[in-house]
């Protein structure tokens, strides 16, 4: 009986033991594995959360199809169907499967510096829209919340790096992630994923962001990879907004351009609205994200109104204010439609424009306005 | 012009002394010489000493950057807006005659932590007691006062700066201020307005004419607006001076919105008086006012609440960070200053005390409670924006001091908040900060 008591208290202080060795494992080791193969032993997340149109995602974690290492990659299967009407899909890696932030789980990975993973199209051209490293919330939230994208697949497989050197990864539940949406993918998508690891690489220095090169689109056409802001930012009375982004009602270029109808019904009581092209979406300054468009000298684009003599008050760039401002902020307005494609222009000559997450805005009221309008926008650019 | 006097003295002395340089006396001789030159050197020094620049001005240096001087030494502008009005009480309270002088009280606290100026939106109608004050915080305290005017901004139906009988009469009751307050030691300088600029875009107190209105292009009216505007503020800040040359004269505008009309229009004002709420940073306002408008930069409002909307609950923490942040770039940004545009004067915080009038400035009932209710959403202070409908700006709850409805001498007792101490300490040593510092108790 005493040697059954000894054995079981030192199963009892072994198994602890184990499981903080294993906790502590990512801060000492090299490499902590996402996914390598199917059923690896080093597989430390699970595929499980599936966000948006999740009936529109296909997933095989076993497809034996030319896989970049081992004998298997995960095939995902996007069809852009929007079976849930939300337009958009993406799967997060989670610890354990379908945690969302709900439960403790997770590793601490402090002195990892990089994610990395293989991924290919099955004919390239597909576009990922954005890679996420944590970002989960809830009771447990992930310690940071690192995005890169979106990327443009090739049909051959080729590797990608999430820079994670200074964020804060004590805790991931969400290890990685990937969205992609309907109009990048109009036609859906299938593509292959394959070794994903946390890597310790201590010559990796910070990422600083790079001074983007003009043109630098906010909108260009409905799928266009070129297109660096989403159109998140509904303010005032939003529920007078009807927004279509790829509109083919004469476009000015390409193929599509913005439809935008305000009722002004004034339906939250505010009397105006109007919409902020964000990044990433629905960031009022509380996410470290953005661009840095100090190349840029002016922003212009083109706008319409159905009948001429639409009165929009202010075509902005920036002002966003929060934990992280815009760096700056130029406005046009109040401006007055024509019925014809115009091109207007927002000088930003003198303007810090290094630090812009905010790319671009306009608002609408219901004085100016007392029956609505529909107007059209389209090639908005920084140049 | 020193050299060319010593210059000057030192060859009628040295002509003096070889004239007689053979005779007997030439040692006294040019003893006494020497000591004529002496003395006539230092009748000039204190001379000139006495005639250096008195007065209050802008200077300019080779490095473009810009300082206020005052009576002959740089002065940073280390000030705080200022309108004590008591619990129970709303903003037509003549504090001015208030027989408890609640600026006694105020001046000696203000001087601890450190303040050398307060800023005053408008002088009452009474000089005397106007005087009294101003002398009052100088002579006790050293603190000086920047007077503001309304420019008739609050004007029933609005402010027709494009009317001339409208702009004499700003014009007439700014300059009877100024002539009656110029000789007060304690007068720092003037400033003209507060945001009034925002009526030129139509969004507060809109005003028009005929000629603007016959103009279809709403972005044509708004420049002529901002034409007339800043013309009136122009004339105006000339006549200021013609008045008074002593004292600097401040354009009161809203943000940085129609400097580049004021740029063309309105030349003959010293400094720009910014009115800015941009949480922990100012962004790149000072070098963005180097482009539009080159002048010196006085932050005349800025600041921060100290209740958190989101919580429900007093943030003393977070009134104290926003500040803090908040002089740290005023401070990056004086003349000299490494990194900075070198423009800006230094700042006058909104406020000293809190106001319980706001919230509900009808309700006399109202005016003895200290609303938590918020009345505005700005993004910039970020900590309680999660609040409903984002609402986070507690009008009431801005003073760097606390007030009690405890009577203390017939005042509400002065609490100083959180924001005091770590202002005072940072005026002591003020060691500048990276702008995106985290939030650190």
């Amino acid at each position: 009986m005493r040697k059954l008591l000894v054995v079981l208290l030192a199963l009892g202080l072994m198994f602890p033991a184990i499981a903080m060795a294993e906790d502590k494992a990512a801060n000492t080791a090299k490499e902590f594995v996402v996914y390598l193969d199917k059923n690896a032993r080093d597989n430390h997340y699970i595929p499980s959360g599936w966000m948006g149109d999740y009936g529109d995602i296909k997933m095989n974690d076993q497809a034996a199809d030319n896989p970049h290492n081992g004998a298997t990659s995960i095939q995902f299967i996007y069809s852009a169907k929007k079976s849930q009407n939300q337009g958009w899909a993406g799967v997060y890696w989670q610890n354990p499967a379908n945690n969302w932030g709900n439960k403790k789980g997770g590793f601490d990975l402090t002195g990892m510096t990089k994610l990395t993973f293989w991924a290919r199209g099955a004919k390239g051209g597909e576009i990922i829209q954005k890679i996420m490293v944590g970002g989960i919330k809830g009771t447990y939230p992930d310690s940071a919340e690192v995005e890169m994208g979106p990327i443009e697949l090739t049909d051959s497989w080729k590797q990608y790096t999430v820079n994670l050197v200074g964020k804060d990864i004590s805790y991931l539940n969400g290890a990685f992630g990937w969205t992609t949406t309907a109009d990048l993918n109009p036609e859906g998508a299938t593509f292959y994923i394959d070794d994903v690891r946390f890597e310790a690489d201590s010559a990796l220095k910070p990422e600083t962001k790079k001074q983007q090169a003009m043109p630098f689109y906010v909108y260009a056409d409905r799928s266009s990879i070129a297109n660096h802001f989403i159109p998140s930012g509904w303010m005032g009375d939003y529920g007078d907004i009807k927004y279509d982004g790829s509109s083919k009602e004469d476009a000015y270029l390409g193929d599509t351009c913005i439809k935008i109808m305000y009722s002004g019904k004034a339906t939250q009581g505010a009397r105006w609205a109007g919409i902020f092209w964000q990044n990433p979406a629905n960031n009022w300054g509380g996410i470290d994200a953005g661009f840095d468009l100090s190349k840029a000298i002016k922003l212009t684009f083109w706008a319409r109104g159905a009948k001429g003599g639409e009165r929009i008050e202010e075509f902005k760039v920036g002002g966003i204010m929060g934990e992280f401002s815009d760096s700056d902020s130029a406005n046009i307005g109040p401006v007055i439609l024509n019925k014809e494609w115009t091109q207007y222009t927002i000088d930003l000559k003198g303007k810090d424009m290094s630090y812009i997450i905010g790319g671009f805005c306009w608002s609408a009221n219901v004085d100016n306005n007392p029956e609505g309008f529909t107007f059209y926008l389209d090639e908005i650019k920084f140049e | 012009m020193w050299i060319t006097i010593l210059k000057g003295l030192l060859s009628i002395w040295m002509r003096s002394s070889l004239n007689k340089s053979n005779s007997n006396s030439f040692r006294a001789a040019g003893y006494r010489h020497f000591l004529l030159v002496a003395c006539s050197l230092l009748f000039l020094f204190i001379l000139s000493a006495c005639q250096l620049k008195q007065g209050v001005y802008i200077q300019k240096l080779k490095n473009q950057h810009y300082r206020l001087i005052v009576n002959g030494s740089p002065y940073i502008v280390k000030g705080v807006c200022y309108n004590p009005i008591p619990i129970g009480f709303n903003h037509e309270y003549d504090w001015w005659a208030d027989p408890n002088k609640p600026w006694i009280v105020d001046g000696k606290l203000m001087k601890e932590m450190g303040i050398n100026t307060i800023r005053i939106y408008e002088s009452n109608n009474d000089p005397e007691k106007v005087k009294q004050v101003i002398g009052d915080l100088y002579k006790l305290y050293g603190i000086r006062t920047l007077m503001g005017d309304w420019l008739g901004f609050w004007e029933y139906p609005c402010p027709f700066y494009g009317d001339k009988a409208f702009q004499d009469k700003v014009k007439s009751q700014v300059l009877e201020m100024v002539n009656l307050y110029k000789d007060e030691p304690g007068i720092l300088g003037w400033i003209l307005g507060n945001e009034n600029n925002y009526s030129c875009l139509g969004h507060v107190n809109p005003w028009s004419n005929e000629e603007i209105d016959k103009e279809p292009d709403p972005q044509k009216q708004k420049v002529m607006r901002a034409s007339i505007y800043y013309s009136f503020i122009n004339d105006l800040a000339d006549e200021v001076h013609k008045a008074d040359p002593a004292h600097p004269v401040g354009l009161g505008n809203g943000e940085l919105v129609g400097l580049e009309y004021a740029n063309k229009f309105c030349p003959d004002v010293d400094f720009i008086a910014c009115i800015i709420y941009r949480g922990k940073t100012f962004g790149n306002l000072f070098k963005s006012i180097r482009m539009t408008f080159d002048k010196p930069v006085l932050l005349a409002e800025f600041g921060a609440d100290c209740y958190d909307a989101y919580l429900k609950k007093e943030d003393q923490n977070m009134q104290a960070f926003f500040l803090q942040s908040q002089w740290n770039q005023i401070y990056e940004n004086l003349a000299n200053s490494k990194k900075g545009a070198g423009n800006c004067i230094g700042g006058t915080l909104f406020e000293w005390t809190d106001e319980w009038w706001k919230y509900n400035p009808d309700n006399p009932q109202d005016w003895k409670v200290h609303n938590t209710e918020s009345g505005w959403s700005n993004g910039s202070y970020y900590f309680d924006i999660r609040a409903e409908g984002n609402k986070n700006m507690n009008e009431e709850w801005f003073g760097i001091v606390a007030l009690s409805p405890e009577l203390e001498n017939g005042l509400n007792k002065r609490i100083p908040r959180k924001a005091y101490y770590v202002i005072r300490e940072f005026w002591k040593n003020p060691v500048l900060k990276k702008a995106r510092d985290r939030k650190v108790f």
